[in-house]
């Protein structure tokens, strides 16, 4: 038999729900126990997106760490590629020849290729 | 039994009523907790500042791309980015803590002072425009009037900054020692004043000089400078990390730009021109361009210019594409090329007249000189063409000018343009001075046979050195003119991703006529003007040429007779087999001396061949070993 909802209906289910609140027996009532291993679970899950999320903080700090380090050298090595291409200049290459006192000097003939 | 009932239901209603209390208690702080949950997310306002302490906002980063490089056409390095480091100093670090500290401050601040003053020292060592008594007067002021940024010296490079680290008190860092260092990229260019102008560079938009984008740095700004990415970062307990929740534009690094240039050639072409012109006050600047003959590659370009007072010569203005000058002797090429193909003239050992050096129906130009000394000197009234095209004789090709065009002038003119020294052609540098080309049609202008006279040997017309050299490759190139170029491609980690490289602008003369002139131009470095490249390591083929700048009232000469001297040598070489197109012009300021062609550009570029030829793959000699 199809029972009829009335809005009274509303209200004792507000007050009962409210005594049952009072006595301790809402989730009893509601025989929340079958659902017991789901909670368990999402409270599980919900700890894990948080423990995921602290690693990936950290790891994103050694990251910024690691990218700190990758500029530092890559600075060195542009300073040191500087310094060294800098030497590769001929009339640079001749005055520290002629420094030191060598006796090679710019050839005056082309070289011979052997074949 | 009821009794043990009874205090059954007694205990039990005493714990019951225990957990009841707990429960309700319990329950109402779980109502009070929900009720100032809903307070606090839909009607608390907390202050602001610890609202932003706790709930930092993620902050968006650019990221920088990196800026390519150029090189030149064997892969060595012309122009880099780098990181230079300002330095500066808080004076004031530390201060207030000694101040607060009554027992031990005083000696500490005495020690801190102590060891300011041994930073001075070292200070003055590295940046030597100030003395360490200076440093020390600008540091210990500095700290009495409180001064947080104190600027040292200029900005460092990564090997000064390493050991400006270790200097007293710096060595203890920011809080503690004051040390302040402020980075930022430059540009840097391994070989210094080598091919500077040609390089370039960008300067900031805030720089109050007009031309921020100057040289391949400037025009290929698009290419090297890349795309700037976009992060996001949000501050935690570790420091200011990336958002991995939000979204990430990554950089696109600028590409580098292989360039023709051969910076060993660039080098000795420096040395070539600045040994030659280095004492010569009287000169304002001077150019010299290095080009291959067979594709219009630029291997060499040297610019050096003496900006206002200064007193040496600087890569400060491109006057090889950017000053168009009256070519004077040199253009006579371009008259010769013209009655050679048009069929006016057979031969180079045809005569014509020599009428005292008067070109005939012309007024207004000046006698021929050089005319006047060939009759005496040979006691007759002719002259080759050859020969006056070794003695640079303007009444010869004036002559040639006027006597074959002066009833269809346009031809002359349309020759002029299909040589293409009227455009200014699309090159890998902004600012490619148009050559100007007077006309007959032009209607603001008086035509007059004078004109076409003029023309003939070089005045009148306007030409840039770049626009005279890529002419002369033509000839070298057997009537096949190049487009003269400087990129040669463009790549990202070294794989090609564009390339360009050479291209014919048009054929402008049969092979025949260019191998004429090139018989012309070596009888000219043989035994006429440019005679000073005789004994060169290799035969050259050339043409001198002077011209005179104008003032600003269209004079020659100023009031005391100076003159502006512009005097050219352009020219190939091994003459038989040419390899090199080279032009080399010289600019004077008002002076009462004379630079020819014939004298420093033709030394300049006999300096350029020796040091070419004793390098370049294509002089050397092959040995075949016996079997």
């Amino acid at each position: 038999m199809d029972k009829t909802w009335k809005i009274q209906d509303l209200g004792q289910g507000l007050k009962n729900s409210f005594h049952a609140i009072l006595k301790g027996e809402f989730l009893l009532r509601l025989n929340i126990g079958r659902y017991f291993i789901h909670i368990v679970y999402a409270f599980f899950l919900i700890a894990m997106v948080i423990w995921i999320s602290l690693m990936i903080e950290s790891t994103m700090t050694k990251v910024e760490r690691n990218k700190a380090i990758l500029h530092e050298l890559e600075i060195v090595h542009t300073q040191k590629t500087f310094d060294v291409v800098k030497l590769t200049r001929r009339s640079s290459v001749n005055e520290m020849l002629q420094q030191m006192g060598s006796k090679v000097t710019e050839p005056e003939n082309p070289a011979t290729k052997l074949k | 039994m009821e009794a043990n009932t009874g205090n059954v239901k007694k205990n039990r209603d005493r714990i019951g009523v225990i957990l009841y209390v707990v429960y309700v208690f319990l329950l109402i702080a779980s109502v009070v907790l929900f009720g100032k949950i809903v307070g606090i997310q839909l009607f608390f306002k907390p202050d602001p500042k610890i609202e932003k302490a706790l709930r930092p906002e993620s902050r968006s980063r650019a990221i920088e791309p990196v800026r390519g490089n150029i090189i030149d056409c064997n892969g060595r390095l012309l122009a880099m980015s780098c990181p230079t480091y300002q330095i500066a100093m808080d004076c004031t670090v530390m201060r207030e803590e000694f101040a607060k500290d009554s027992i031990s401050g005083p000696v500490r601040e005495q020690q801190w002072l102590a060891k300011a003053k041994e930073l001075s020292v070292e200070l003055a060592k590295v940046f030597p425009d100030k003395s360490a008594d200076q440093y020390w007067q600008l540091i210990s002021k500095g700290r009495k009037s409180g001064k947080k940024y104190l600027r040292l010296g200029k900005p460092v490079d990564r090997n000064l900054y390493n050991r400006i680290v270790q200097f007293p008190l710096f060595r203890e860092g920011r809080y503690r020692g004051g040390f302040i260092a402020e980075q930022q990229n430059i540009r840097i260019y391994p070989y210094g004043k080598l091919a500077r102008r040609t390089i370039g560079f960008v300067r900031n938009n805030r720089s109050d000089v007009g031309n921020t984008h100057v040289g391949l740095e400037g025009k290929f700004d698009y290419i090297l400078h890349g795309h700037e990415g976009k992060e996001w970062l949000k501050v935690t307990d570790y420091g200011r990390v990336l958002d991995n929740d939000s979204t990430k534009t990554r950089p696109e690094d600028g590409k580098d730009i292989r360039t023709t240039l051969n910076i060993d050639y660039q080098d000795i072409a420096w040395r070539s021109l600045y040994n030659e012109i280095k004492d010569e006050d009287a000169l304002e600047g001077a150019c010299l361009v290095l080009m291959e003959t067979s594709t219009g590659a630029i291997r060499a370009m040297v610019n050096l210019y003496r900006d206002g007072d200064s007193p040496d010569f600087e890569e400060v203005s491109n006057l090889a594409i950017g000053r168009s000058i009256e070519p004077g002797s040199v253009f006579k090429t371009v008259t010769l090329m013209q009655v050679l193909s048009d069929g006016h003239i057979k031969s180079l050992e045809q005569t014509i007249p020599t009428n005292h050096g008067n070109i005939k129906g012309v007024k207004g130009v000046p006698q021929d000189v050089h005319i006047a000394d060939h009759e005496r000197d040979h006691h007759i009234n002719s002259i080759s063409v050859l020969d006056g095209f070794k003695i640079s004789s303007n009444y010869v090709f004036g002559t040639l000018a006027v006597s074959n065009y002066s009833k269809k002038p346009m031809r002359f003119i349309e020759n002029i343009h299909s040589y293409k020294l009227s455009e200014a052609f699309d090159f890998d540098l902004a600012g490619l001075a148009a050559p100007t080309i007077p006309s007959p049609k032009d209607k603001n202008r008086y035509w007059s046979l004078s004109d076409l006279a003029v023309m003939g040997y070089g005045y009148g017309v306007r030409e840039t050195p770049l626009h005279i050299l890529t002419f002369y490759n033509a000839i070298a190139n057997k009537g096949k003119m190049m487009k003269p170029y400087l990129v040669e491609d463009i790549e990202l980690n070294g794989v090609v991703k564009e390339r360009r490289g050479p291209a014919l602008m048009s054929t402008i003369c049969s092979r025949a006529v260019a191998d004429t002139i090139t018989r012309a131009l070596k009888a000219v470095t043989e035994e006429g003007t440019a005679r000073r490249l005789k004994d060169a390591r290799c035969a050259v083929a050339g043409k001198t040429g002077t011209s005179f700048g104008t003032y600003a009232d269209g004079k020659y000469k100023d009031d005391l007779g100076r003159r502006k001297y512009q005097g050219t040598f352009v020219g190939f070489f091994p003459a038989e087999d040419p390899k090199y197109s080279v032009i080399c012009t010289v600019f004077s300021k008002p002076t009462s001396r004379s630079f020819q062609g014939g004298g420093i550009p033709a030394k300049a570029i006999k300096n350029l061949v020796g040091g070419i030829y004793s390098i370049d793959p294509c002089f050397q000699p092959t040995l075949t070993a016996a079997k």
